[in-house]
């Protein structure tokens, strides 16, 4: 095997410190666009792995009633009708909706439970498992708790109800679940208390979730439901994931705007670094040739001061980049994606680690740094070197 | 044994440098290209360095065909064989001494032993030894010429070229310079000096002076 020539690798470094200014500037340069790349691509997987989670504890099938073409309530004693149709295993009732907390400026998801009721995610099981709720207590997301807290709502806070009365519900303790998008900003409490908050009569519900046995039947389902209740909207899972995917995807294009803007400084860079080589330089690789350097021992010293430098802006790029997701919450560029509400926002991404995204940030920056490092170098190197060092 | 056969060099399409050439050095000799600049002295060093090919005609170093090899080997040559002194010294001025003194056998990844053995054998040498981790731009003409024949000797080569070495030079440096030519010589390298410094026509222990005119060989040659 051949061996590593190190005094080559020692004359790559020493030459990347004569030319120290300039091989700052790009070091700098690419490090930075590696970085905002890099966070780019951390945050927008770990949003898709936070929300593809979220949409994993929804039910199969979601069932909402509407009035002049708005989503209104749904009567809680149409379950007997949709628990008939074959292929339905389970019907339950849920009693949720948003709730304006003005003063902070934030939005509230508010959860019903019925510890009787079969539940349709694990979340919500675990509460019923491991909780008792009565009529005037609640559970509440870690986010909620903190907003709440801000104003001095740390035992029970006051909801207001459509006919302007007010409801005290005390705070019974705050939960986790699986995915932090879920629960963070969500309260849980028992269904009637809900209703009263929500102004709902007492069979009345947000909507229905649908439990199919068979995955396969949820069409045909669907169909019947529909048939049955045609002024009902009969929605699938896989309907919201698609919803949620397309205004994702939305979000994603302004980041494709900024990914644009970025790879095209890097490679104004490039072509910087590959249209030629100042007259000092030109001048080495002649003198470098003239005492016995061959081709291949000028484009490997340059290959190694290429790699030096692409590669460390890479590792401190994906460094900085991790440190900027992981660590500070992505600040600015997570707000891209999502603009829920202020609780939502404040959630930390969870840490996704996408070798691919990694793979194709490398072979962006160090290859093709590489490449551009060696041509010039190349161009100058086959001329005759009399002719170079003149 | 060098061999210029028939040698003419053009540059561009009509600056005739060499105009087809005959000369022939033998090993262990020392012969001086004299001439005025521009008279073809310093084409010739670099077409037997391999620096440059002829335009017609062919050059010969023990048999090989010089002009003729590719780049690649080219390169292997002059590394193997060649020791060139340029006019300019031609040396990095942001490297040191020792790194600069070093550069011919950086390629060549020896042990560290043997590399550093090389490097105090040439500074000792050529009194630079004291200077080795100074930066070359700090160094004064005469130390930056001796900078340049130890690098020029690091590889142990058995040709010497120097072309004009004592151009920049005062008349001390230069007396310096002839006498480590001297030294050299007595080691039976081949050396050919291209200059029109009048301070080397008259040294005892020059083989030869070809004189060179226009890019033709001056005939009426002195030889000692």
């Amino acid at each position: 095997m051949k061996k590593i020539n190190f005094y080559l690798l020692e004359y790559a470094i020493n030459y990347i410190l004569r030319y120290k200014s300039k091989n700052i500037f790009i070091f700098t340069v690419l490090t930075l666009l590696i970085a905002v790349l890099a966070s780019f691509f951390f945050v927008e997987s770990s949003l898709k792995y936070e929300f593809e989670s979220t949409l994993d504890t929804q039910p199969q099938i979601i069932v909402t009633n509407q009035k002049a073409g708005r989503e209104t309530t749904v009567d809680e004693n149409v379950i007997e009708s949709l628990l008939n149709i074959k292929g339905v295993g389970d019907v339950i009732s849920r009693v949720w909706g948003y709730y304006d907390f003005k003063h902070m400026d934030a939005k509230f998801i508010l959860v019903g439970i019925d510890e009787f009721e079969n539940q349709y995610n694990t979340t919500l099981a675990n509460i019923v498992k491991n909780s008792e709720l009565n009529a005037s207590s609640m559970l509440i997301g870690e986010g909620v708790k903190k907003i709440m807290s801000q104003s001095y709502y740390r035992e029970y806070f006051n909801f207001i109800t459509p006919d302007l009365a007010v409801k005290k519900i005390y705070i019974a303790g705050t939960f986790k679940s699986a995915t932090q998008l879920e629960s963070n900003d969500m309260i849980v409490m028992s269904k009637d208390t809900l209703r009263e908050i929500f102004g709902y009569k007492n069979t009345e519900a947000t909507d229905l979730a649908v439990r199919v046995d068979n995955p396969a039947e949820v069409a045909s389902v669907m169909l019947k439901i529909q048939n049955l209740f045609p002024t009902f909207k009969v929605v699938a899972r896989k309907d919201l994931k698609t919803a949620l995917e397309s205004q994702f995807n939305y979000k994603s294009s302004i980041f494709l705007i900024l990914f644009i803007i970025t790879l095209f400084t890097f490679f104004i860079i490039i072509y910087d670094k590959s249209s030629g080589l100042s007259s000092e330089e030109k001048k080495e690789i002649g003198i470098l040739k003239a005492i016995g350097w061959r081709i291949e021992d000028v484009l490997q010293a340059r290959l190694y001061e290429g790699l030096i430098i692409s590669f460390f802006s890479y590792i401190i790029g994906i460094t900085l980049a991790l440190f900027f997701v992981y660590i500070l919450n992505a600040p600015i560029i997570k707000n891209i994606f999502i603009d829920y509400n202020d609780i939502t926002n404040k959630f930390a991404l969870p840490f996704v680690l996408d070798y691919e995204i990694l793979l194709l940030l490398f072979l962006l920056s160090v290859p093709v740094y590489m490449f551009a490092t060696i041509i010039p170098s190349w161009r100058v190197a086959t001329l005759d070197a009399d002719e170079v060092i003149r | 044994m060098i061999k210029l056969q028939h040698v003419s060099k053009i540059y561009g399409k009509d600056i005739v440098a060499l105009d087809d050439i005959d000369l022939s050095f033998n090993e262990g000799e020392l012969v001086i290209l004299k001439g005025v600049s521009g008279s073809g002295k310093s084409t010739i060093l670099s077409l037997i360095a391999g620096l440059l090919k002829p335009t017609s005609g062919d050059v010969l170093v023990d048999n090989k065909h010089i002009s003729k090899l590719p780049d690649h080997f080219c390169s292997q040559y002059r590394r193997d064989n060649i020791g060139f002194i340029f006019q300019k010294y031609n040396l990095i001025p942001t490297l040191s001494v020792k790194d600069n003194i070093l550069l011919p056998l950086v390629p060549l990844n020896l042990d560290e032993d043997d590399l550093y053995a090389k490097l105090e054998a040439v500074t000792q040498m050529f009194s630079i030894e004291h200077k080795k981790e100074i930066t070359v731009k700090n160094l004064s003409g005469g130390e930056q010429q001796r900078t340049a024949i130890a690098r020029a000797n690091v590889n142990n080569p058995k040709i010497i070229l120097a072309d004009e070495p004592t151009a920049n030079l005062d008349e001390k440096l230069s007396k310096e310079f002839i006498q480590i030519l001297k030294e050299l010589k007595s080691l039976k390298k081949t050396i050919i000096v291209a200059t029109h410094d009048p301070l080397f026509f008259d040294l005892d222990f020059v083989d030869r002076i070809v004189e060179i005119h226009n890019g033709k060989l001056d005939r009426k040659v002195a030889c000692s």
